[in-house]
C-alpha cells in the first residue's frame, strides 16, 4: 500500500529531514509514527500525501509511483486518502453537516448522495445530534470527530493524521484513537503521527520511532526479526 | 459541470465578502474601456469630419469687404485665366448665408436671422478648384497677388490640423489606455489575490481532500469575470451618455454628421463585456496560478 525505499528529504533551505527512510505499510496496518519534535514525522507524512517531494529514492503508495507523479495527477492520489490535521481546519461559517459534505461536493458528488451520506458518517463518528452546529459549539474532541469524519466521507483507503489528539484534552484522546481503531477494523490504513506515550501503549498497534531523520525503531521489523 | 451552480455561487460570494477592493476593481476597469471607447469615438468623428471636407474638394477666395461686386466679378476673370485653375464658381454673400445656414441646420436657423441683406458680414467669395493640387502653392500665391483678394481658405489646411488633433488624441489615449489596462489587471490580480487569501483556509482542505486545481480556480475566475462584466456594463452605458450630453451640449452634431452611436450600441455594450471578462480572467489567472503552487499548511500560513 505505501513503500519507501532509500527515501530522503531536504528542505530548499538546507535542512535534511529524513535520511534514507526504508518503510513499508500493508494494506489494512494501523501505525503510530512516533519520535520527538523536529524529528521528521510530519516530512513523512508529507512526502506520502504529495505536497513534498522527496530527493530520490522509491515511493510508491496505492501501487502509484510518486517520483515523476505529474501535478494534475496529484487531486486524484488525494482521493485515496483521508487527512486528518492537529488544528482540525473545520471552517467556522459553516456547520458540521456542510463541513463534512464540502468535501464531497469538491469531488463532484450530488446533493442527493451528499444528504444519504453525511448523517450516515456522522453516526459513525457519534455526532448525529451535531449535525447543525457550528464548529466554535464544539469540544475539541468533538471538532476533531468532524475533521475525522470529513477525512473518512469519501471512502479513502487510508487516512494520514497528524497529531490528530495534539489540541485535545487527554481524556479525548482515546476516544479518537478509539474510532481509528474502529475504522482500521473496517479495512481502511491508518498512519498516525503522536508524542503521547499513553495513547501508544495503550493500543497495541505497530510503532514506528523517528530520531533526527531517520527510522531508530520498528515494532513490526522487531517481530519479523524474532526478537 | 455539475457543480458549476455552486461554483457560481461561491465566486459571487467572494465579491461581496471583498466588496472595498471588488469595487475598486470594477472603477480602475470601468475608467480604462471608457477611456479607450471615448478615444475611439473622437478619432471616429474627427475622421468622418475629415471625410465630409475632402468629399468638398475645394479651395474658397475671399475677396474684401470693400470691394464692389461687380468688381469682384473682375477678380474672377482675372483667376479664370490662371493656368491651374479649372473651376471658378462665384458665391456671392447671400449665397453664402443661405449656404452657412443649411450647414447649421434648421434648429439653430434662429441663430442667423437679422444676419441677411445689409447685416450680412459674410465677404463675396469664389469656390475655385485646380488641375494639380501639386502645384498648389504656387497658384495661391498668384490668387493671393490680384489686387482685392483677401485671403484663400483652404480646406486641406484644415483637414491637416483635424489628421494632427487625430494622432494626438491618438497617442495621448493609447499611452493612457495602456496605463490604465495595466493599472486595472494589477488591481484585478490583487483583488482575487485578496480574495483566495480570505479563503486560504478553505483552498487548503479543498486540496487536502483531492480538489483540482481547475476546480478551485473557478470561483475565482467567477469573481474576476463578474468584475469585468459590471464594469464592461457600466463603461459602455456611462460612454451613451457621456457622448450624448457632450454632442448636444456642445452643438457639434449640427455642425457635422457625428458618428451615430445609438445604432452600433448592441456590438458596443457586447464587446465592452467581452473586454471586461478578458481582463477579468487575466487578472484572475495571474495571482490563482501563483497560489495554487503553494500546498498543504504553506496555504494557511503555517
Ligand atoms: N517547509 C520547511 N522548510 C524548511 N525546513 C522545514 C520545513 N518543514 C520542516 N522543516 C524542518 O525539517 C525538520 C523536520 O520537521 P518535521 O517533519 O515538521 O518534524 P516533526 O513533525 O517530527 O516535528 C525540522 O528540522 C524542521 O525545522
Ligand atoms: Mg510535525
Amino acid at each position: 500500500m505505501i513503500e519507501l525505499k532509500h527515501i530522503s528529504k531536504t528542505y530548499p533551505n538546507g535542512t535534511h529531514a529524513l535520511y534514507d527512510i526504508n518503510l513499508k505499510v500493508d494494506k489494512g496496518e494501523f501505525v503510530f509514527i512516533v519520535g520527538s519534535s523536529g524529528a521528521g514525522k510530519s516530512t513523512l507524512l508529507k512526502l506520502i500525501t504529495c505536497e513534498e517531494r522527496p530527493d530520490g529514492g522509491e515511493l510508491t503508495v496505492n501501487g502509484q509511483n510518486l517520483i515523476g507523479i505529474k501535478r494534475h495527477e496529484v487531486p486524484y492520489l488525494r482521493r485515496t486518502m483521508g487527512m486528518v490535521f492537529q488544528d482540525f481546519r473545520l471552517i467556522a461559517t459553516m456547520t458540521v453537516f456542510e463541513n463534512v459534505a464540502f468535501a464531497m461536493h469538491i469531488v463532484g458528488d450530488s446533493r442527493r448522495e451528499i444528504n444519504k451520506r453525511v448523517p450516515y458518517i456522522l453516526g459513525l463518528v457519534n455526532l448525529q445530534d451535531k449535525a447543525k452546529c457550528y464548529p466554535a459549539e464544539l469540544s475539541g474532541g468533538e471538532q476533531q470527530r468532524v475533521g475525522l469524519a470529513r477525512a473518512l466521507v469519501n471512502n479513502p483507503d487510508m487516512i494520514i493524521a497528524d497529531e490528530p489528539t495534539g489540541n485535545i484534552d487527554p481524556a479525548l484522546s482515546f476516544e479518537i484513537v478509539d474510532l481509528l481503531s474502529e475504522i482500521n477494523l473496517r479495512g481502511t490504513t491508518i498512519l498516525m503521527v503522536t508524542h503521547e506515550h499513553s495513547l501508544v501503549k495503550h493500543f497495541q498497534k505497530r510503532i514506528v520511532e523517528i530520531h533526527a531523520g531517520r527510522i531508530v525503531a520498528d515494532t513490526k521489523e522487531l517481530g519479523a526479526a524474532g526478537i | 459541470m455539475k457543480n458549476f451552480g455552486y461554483l457560481l455561487k461561491e465566486g459571487i460570494k467572494n465579491i461581496w465578502t471583498n466588496r472595498t477592493m471588488s469595487l475598486a476593481s470594477v472603477a480602475v476597469l470601468m475608467s480604462c474601456l471608457l477611456m479607450t471607447g471615448a478615444a475611439v469615438l473622437f478619432s471616429w468623428n474627427i475622421k468622418s469630419a475629415m471625410g465630409m471636407v475632402e468629399g468638398n474638394n475645394s479651395i474658397k477666395v475671399y475677396i474684401k469687404q470693400d470691394v464692389p461686386s461687380l468688381k469682384a466679378i473682375q477678380i474672377g476673370d482675372q483667376i479664370r485665366k490662371l493656368d491651374n485653375v479649372s473651376t471658378c464658381e462665384f458665391v456671392s454673400k447671400d449665397d453664402g448665408m443661405k449656404q452657412m445656414k443649411q450647414m447649421v441646420g434648421e434648429q439653430n436657423a434662429g441663430l442667423l436671422d437679422g444676419l441677411e441683406g445689409d447685416n450680412n458680414w459674410l465677404p463675396n467669395a469664389f469656390r475655385i478648384s485646380m488641375k494639380d493640387l501639386s502645384k498648389y502653392k504656387e497658384t495661391a500665391s498668384k490668387i493671393t497677388a490680384i489686387e482685392g483678394v483677401d485671403k484663400i481658405y483652404d480646406y486641406q489646411a484644415l483637414a491637416d490640423k483635424l489628421t494632427h488633433i487625430d494622432q494626438i488624441v491618438g497617442n495621448v489615449g493609447l499611452v493612457i489606455v495602456i496605463a490604465l489596462s495595466l493599472v486595472s489587471l494589477f488591481i484585478i490580480a490583487n483583488t482575487i489575490r485578496v480574495a483566495m487569501y480570505s479563503r486560504r483556509l478553505e483552498i487548503s482542505i479543498m486540496k487536502s481532500v483531492g480538489a483540482t486545481n481547475g476546480f478551485i480556480r473557478v470561483p475565482f475566475l467567477v469573481e474576476g469575470m463578474s468584475i469585468g462584466v459590471v464594469a464592461g456594463a457600466i463603461a459602455a452605458g456611462l460612454l451613451h451618455l457621456l457622448y450624448y450630453y457632450v454632442v448636444s451640449s456642445q452643438g457639434i452634431s449640427s455642425v457635422f454628421n457625428v458618428v451615430n452611436l445609438n445604432a452600433i450600441m448592441v456590438p458596443v455594450v457586447v464587446l465592452f463585456i467581452l473586454v471586461g471578462m478578458l481582463f477579468g480572467a487575466l487578472g484572475g489567472i495571474i495571482s490563482i496560478g501563483r497560489y495554487l503552487k503553494k500546498e498543504g499548511g504553506a496555504i494557511v500560513g503555517w
